[in-house]
């Protein structure tokens, strides 16, 4: 009866903590938001149009944004970023410089028209009686498998500890003698690979063209917000948020559906102090 | 003696311009059209192709000795897609480059912007972008299609031939969208026809499946759509097709180039329009290779929003020779008189300003081109402006 909602509900609450992972991991380490994280989104989604200009099987293309994101976020990092930690402000600043350099970069070589990537998976499956997108129910999938990864990564790794005292304090991490500037590097990287990883996931839902990161950006930075710098919180935010969305575009109109997941942040948030 | 090689080339100097000089005032001042067009901003896509079509038009006319003997020149201006951008490039053109006539493809509020300044200056002004209709002035002119004229004939053609009953509608929640919309609900219900299910969706909004699950939920027989141009158009598409929704789709806002884009997304979905780069007619086709031809690589595809500013610049041209001066009063006369035979096919803008026009209809190929499969003939742009002949 409720399937399709159910389905709707969960791979929605799927596509936005892919979206918004990359950007929670920066801010969990850095405590910056990565306003250049739309930007990253565009260049994986962009990595997809290469993979098809190239003849390349798509799902090669996820492999392409992931390398491509990294490196374009080892030289934001290098270059910009790096000077900034102490002026937490001017990032937000930098950040979004960074946004418009790479979004104008796109621009300048492919142009403002939209482009067309070719999708692995465009058929659709029959699943408890309903007919529903198997990319969607792929993205449950790999949302669970990038969680599960990122998971494991911060709990039972050398890197993760690491990680983890950093966010936890970073003075203190650093007079234990951890090199809390290769973990921010290390972090942004991963931070906007996952990101441009995200972008490549996104593809084949929506047309590509270069300011295509600007609405996720927005839900992802609420779901930020909203989840803090936990993993399990953002899954949480992304499902109760996400499910918000749906619901409400569903059984309302999808103009109060775009609403909900900023209203519902914006209440969350003044019952819940967020602390860095 | 080198003084006196210097005197005699002075006077050499002098004598040449005393003969050039007067044969440059015999050159006739140019016919100036300027084309206020959103070379930066949403337009951006579009704007180099408009150009491109004014400056083909431009050449053919000088190649046949200009306009009443005087050459043509077109004037490019940035109306940045928006209304503040438009004041600035419609003055400009008037004060600066002195135009005769302004023709151009802009945004609806960039038209309503410079409308009211090319009608105080008395300036000729051919609009060549099809919009939401009911757009009036003494010197505006459209040769562009309305909703009326496109928007029938593709819902009764899906009713007719694919005998769609109960109508899904789909619209971005914008005025041109909803426009369209209503437009579609009106000649739906005129041919008994019912709407099971009408929802917006918001501009920014990409993610589409709280509406595909209430299509699917009212298993409409057929959709009819109006997104806002280009990429929201291959978003709803392929997340359609992602869902298994196979039914007939009719849609108010994709065009060629979107299509091409999409690759397989569009796949089936029909359209009507006033112009296609498939459309089979000899002067079609001679267009489009003087394009080719003219701009070599670096041409951009001529498509439905470009063409109609090549028609634009030949039919002021004409109603140029036909009042035998570029007095607006007398063009103004004119316009409405003159039919171009174009790329379109006839084109004359006696309908209160606006044209009857040949409307096409269109399906997307799998490979995501278009094919035109049938042509209505001259459609009626009806009551626009019943203020004017």
């Amino acid at each position: 009866m409720y399937t399709i909602e159910l389905f709707d509900v969960i791979t929605t609450a799927a596509v936005l903590y892919i979206v918004a992972l990359g950007l929670l991991i920066v801010y969990g380490v850095l405590k910056i938001i990565n306003l250049a994280h739309g930007a990253f989104l565009a260049l994986g989604s962009y990595a997809a149009v290469i993979a098809t200009w190239l003849g390349w099987n798509p799902w090669s293309a996820l492999i392409i944004a992931l390398a491509v994101g990294v490196a374009v976020g080892a030289v934001a990092e290098w270059r910009v970023l790096r000077r900034l930690y102490v002026r937490p402000l001017d990032t937000i600043l930098a950040t979004w410089g960074l946004n418009i350099i790479v979004v104008q970069g796109i621009t300048l070589y492919f142009g403002r028209e939209i482009h067309f990537a070719e999708s692995a998976i465009t058929q659709a499956v029959n699943i408890g009686g309903v007919t529903y997108s198997l990319y969607r129910l792929v993205l449950l999938v790999v949302a669970v498998a990038l969680g599960m990864l990122v998971w494991l990564v911060m709990r039972r790794t050398q890197i993760g500890i690491v990680a983890r005292a950093v966010i936890m304090n970073e003075e203190l991490a650093q007079v234990l003698g951890i090199n809390t500037r290769l973990v921010r590097f290390v972090t942004f990287c991963l931070g906007a690979g996952l990101a441009s990883l995200a972008g490549a996931l996104i593809t084949p839902l929506v047309s590509v063209h270069p300011n295509l990161g600007v609405p996720w950006l927005i839900n992802a930075f609420m779901l930020v917000l909203v989840a803090g710098v936990s993993i399990g919180n953002l899954a949480l935010a992304a499902l109760f948020l996400g499910g918000a969305q749906v619901l409400v575009s569903a059984y309302g109109n999808p103009v109060l559906g775009s609403l909900t997941i900023v209203i519902l942040a914006v209440i969350i948030l003044r019952f819940r102090t967020i602390t860095i | 003696m080198p003084k006196v090689y210097w005197i005699q080339s002075l006077l050499m100097l002098a004598f040449v311009m005393l003969v050039a000089s007067p044969a440059q005032t015999q050159e006739k001042k140019p016919v100036v059209v300027a084309i206020p067009v959103g070379l930066s901003g949403v337009n951006s896509v579009v704007a180099p192709a408009v150009v491109q079509s004014a400056e083909l038009a431009a050449d053919e006319l000088n190649a046949k000795g200009g306009i009443l003997g005087r050459p043509v020149k077109v004037v490019p201006l940035d109306d940045e897609s928006g209304p503040a951008g438009a004041v600035k490039a419609f003055n400009t053109g008037i004060r600066q480059d002195k135009a005769d006539a302004i023709i151009t493809m802009e945004t609806s509020a960039a038209r309503n912007a410079g409308a009211p300044i090319a009608e105080r200056a008395k300036v000729p002004f051919i609009y060549t972008s099809f919009y939401e209709g009911r757009a009036c002035g003494e010197s505006l002119f459209v040769n562009a299609w309305v909703p009326e004229q496109v928007v029938p004939p593709l819902i009764k053609f899906m009713t007719d031939d694919k005998n769609i009953k109960r109508w899904f509608a789909v619209g971005s929640d914008y005025a041109f969208g909803r426009g369209m919309i209503e437009a579609a609900k009106k000649t739906i219900k005129d041919m008994g026809g019912t709407i099971v299910g009408e929802e917006y969706q918001p501009l920014q909004q990409s993610d589409w499946t709280a509406i595909i699950s209430k299509i699917r939920a009212a298993s409409p027989d057929g959709i009819i759509y109006s997104t806002s141009g280009g990429g929201p158009n291959i978003d709803f598409l392929k997340q359609l097709k992602a869902a298994g929704i196979n039914i007939p789709i009719g849609s108010l806002s994709i065009d060629e180039l979107t299509a091409e884009a999409g690759g397989n997304a569009a796949e089936g979905v029909y359209y009507t329009g006033d112009y296609f780069t498939g459309i089979d007619n000899p002067e079609n086709k001679r267009f489009l290779e003087a394009m080719k031809k003219k701009f070599g690589s670096e041409l951009k595809t001529p498509n439905a929003l470009s063409e109609q500013e090549y028609d634009g610049v030949h039919a002021y041209a004409m109603a140029v020779e036909k009042a035998r001066t570029t007095d607006a009063n007398a063009v103004l006369q004119a316009l409405p008189t003159v039919v171009f035979e174009g790329p379109r096919g006839s084109v004359q803008m006696n309908k209160q300003h606006h044209a009857p026009l040949p409307i096409y209809l269109a399906q997307v190929q799998a490979d995501g081109k278009t094919k035109v499969l049938k042509d209505f003939g001259l459609i009626d742009p009806g009551d626009q402006c019943p203020k004017l002949k």
